[in-house]
């Protein structure tokens, strides 16, 4: 009797589970709203608003980067806009008035994006404190400075070859900028899924105690996160940069909050979890075009940007939402 | 000698020996800064900047974080205007609809937080482009002109140095405090910070608490927001904007444990007591207002930094 259940059970099973993954359904939904603007807004089609479309995502998609790479530690990187602002316009600064060539400048920028961010990390594993309290802090720091070292000028006369960048598009349609970020999540895939590094980052951040005890060195892993999510920040700013064709203090908002939405969102959405040690490069590209695509297609409906930012919240609230139902759900199964 | 040394230990007479070095000084070399109009002016951002301090620190108490404190300010502020200017509504009534809503707002928050099980921190960022986002849809970023005079009035009166928005947050001051030290609740609340499984355990009713708190910090909020409409005598939707950084300042400043359990209402004051200070002080002195965001990040970095010292737990 026990001999043909146990042949029975050894049938082989399609396994269709990654049908259900998060990552395939942010798609459907994505292709199913994009599907619906297309045809019942007439302006979202035209080759003009998909290339601003698509010039929004790069960004967009590198500012969630940064925020996600602090996610996977258990961490959250508030200071992501004022980074992103203060690197800029180190850059902006070393291509106007330093006369330094493009690659040198951009140089520069990231540098001082990995500077910032490895302050962000250093204080973080010191003061034994949330990164969360480390990094309110530091966003009114580095604000503060930034705006105090530039006496709140932009720098609007950029080198062509820079502003060029911006303009840049392929097939008519697409901006060019999306490759780089495409090329930058690839990267970040392979970090987390093929190096040592990155295995040990996604170990400090699932369980650091035992992450310690398996000989991770957890502190350096944070600092290394901290620095990389700065550095992925200057390179957000300096996409921005290029598409406003000027180096501006306020390009981020007040103290830099306006990337805040945008930087959780992707990466949350995307399935990195907020306690750490999960990520997903394809989910926060995933969930920055849900995001650019609703957003621009909401424009276009002429709902208004400022139900917009409402809306927006209100999709945080239920991806988290959904996100945890998810999980509760996996832990009743496992049970 | 143990007077001295209980003194010390507690949270508010080293930032009380603080102040006064700082007023002395800036008293000293400056003489503007003694001027009734100055202390006037000192004593209005402080009726403000109390209140958004305070509303902060009840949900600090509970070891959460309410990143949509100026969000709510901001709803409520633009309500409350668009009340007395739209629909007409009179003054009391105009007032109990701010606090209705703020509570409203509040109970969200609290409700969210609780039954989902999500970090504060993500459901109040949610909210607060919620809020945010509706004020600025309901106003499309006008601000809303026709506030009844008497409100404008109120504003602005004062006698001698003291402005009459003190009273409102003298008064809120007073009630938190005996609040938190008296009151059944305000007890629990301290009691779920501090070990939320141990409070459970002792048969607190955890959700009833949060919830509360979360009541409690909107309506603060809400306060606030209403004392701005007074003193700027227009309904700004960008009320509440820059109150995010100085509503954590002030409480870490004034000794609060972020992980919970602990808060000083008079640390948070004389922590709120120090920004106006200094911001009061940079005027004075010409410096760049920018200086101040730098000024107040450093401050919180280093308050955090000296209570790890004090509690390296």
């Amino acid at each position: 009797m026990a001999e043909r259940v146990a042949v029975a059970d050894r049938r082989v099973r399609l396994d269709l589970g990654w049908l259900a993954s998060n990552e395939v359904g942010l798609a459907l939904v994505t292709v199913g709203f994009f599907v619906l603007f297309w045809t019942i807004t007439p302006g979202f089609s035209s080759p003009f608003n998909l290339f601003a479309l698509t010039r929004v995502l790069a960004i967009d998609i590198v500012i969630g980067f940064s925020m996600m790479v602090v996610l996977v530690t258990g961490g959250l990187n508030l200071a992501v806009g004022a980074i992103g602002v203060a690197a800029v316009m180190v850059g902006g600064w070393a291509m106007q008035v330093a006369g330094l060539p493009l690659p040198l400048a951009a140089a520069a920028a990231l540098l001082t994006g990995a500077a910032l961010g490895w302050i962000n990390g250093t204080a973080t594993v010191v003061m034994r404190v949330h990164s969360f309290v480390v990094t309110l802090a530091t966003m009114s720091l580095f604000f503060g400075a930034m705006i105090v070292l530039t006496e709140a000028r932009a720098f609007n006369e950029l080198p062509q070859s820079f502003t060029r960048l911006g303009t840049q598009r392929s097939f008519g349609f697409v901006s060019q900028m999306i490759f780089l970020s495409l090329a930058v999540g690839v990267a970040l895939w392979w970090l987390f899924h093929h190096t040592v590094l990155g295995r040990q980052i996604l170990a400090a951040g699932a369980n650091p105690k035992a992450a310690r005890l398996s000989g991770v060195p957890v502190e350096r892993t944070i600092v290394t996160c901290h620095a990389l999510s700065g550095a992925l920040a200057a390179l957000a700013g300096l996409m921005l940069a290029a598409r406003n064709g000027a180096a501006l203090p306020s390009m981020a908002g007040q103290l830099g909050m306006d990337w805040l939405l945008p930087a959780f969102l992707a990466p949350v959405l995307g399935g990195t979890l907020l306690t750490g040690g999960v990520v997903s490069v394809s989910g926060t590209i995933l969930g920055a075009t849900l995001v650019v695509v609703l957003s621009n297609g909401l424009l276009q409906l002429r709902v208004g940007e400022f139900w917009v930012q409402a809306f927006l919240g209100l999709i945080l609230l239920l991806a988290v939402g959904l996100d945890r139902l998810r999980a509760h759900l996996i832990e009743r199964r496992r049970r | 000698m143990t007077t001295t040394l209980a003194l010390l230990r507690t949270d508010w007479f080293s930032l009380a020996i603080a102040f006064a070095v700082g007023a002395t000084a800036l008293a000293l070399t400056q003489p503007a800064f003694l001027s009734t109009f100055n202390l006037y002016v000192m004593l209005t951002a402080f009726s403000l900047s109390v209140l958004v301090a305070l509303s902060q620190m009840v949900i600090l108490a509970i070891g959460q974080l309410n990143l949509s404190v100026g969000a709510i300010g901001g709803l409520v502020a633009v309500t409350f205007a668009g009340a007395m200017d739209v629909w007409g509504l009179p003054i009391p009534l105009a007032i109990l609809a701010g606090l209705l809503l703020g509570a409203l707002c509040g109970a969200i928050n609290g409700a969210i937080t609780h039954w989902t099980g999500l970090n504060a921190f993500v459901v109040t960022l949610a909210t607060l482009s919620i809020f945010k986002g509706i004020t600025i849809g309901v106003t499309e970023a006008q601000p809303f002109y026709g506030i009844p005079d008497a409100v404008k009035a109120f504003g602005n009166a004062r006698v001698g140095a003291v402005p009459y928005l003190l009273l409102v947050s003298g008064l809120a001051v007073a009630a938190l405090w005996v609040f938190m030290r008296r009151a059944v609740l305000g007890r629990q609340l301290l009691a779920v910070g501090g070990n939320r499984h141990a409070a459970e355990l002792s048969g607190i009713d955890v959700g009833r608490v949060i919830i509360a708190a979360h009541v409690l910090s909107a309506l603060l909020a809400a306060i606030a927001g209403m004392l701005a409409v007074a003193r700027l005598q227009i309904g700004q939707p960008t009320i509440g904007d820059d109150w995010l950084i100085l509503s954590f300042a002030a409480p870490v400043i004034g000794g609060a444990i972020l992980a919970g359990g602990h808060v000083s209402v008079a640390g948070t004051c004389l922590g709120v007591a120090i920004i106006v200070l200094i911001n009061n002080a940079l005027v004075l002195l010409n410096v760049d207002p920018f200086v101040v965001q730098l000024l107040l990040g450093a401050l919180i970095l280093a308050a955090v930094a000296l209570s790890r010292f004090r509690d390296p737990a």
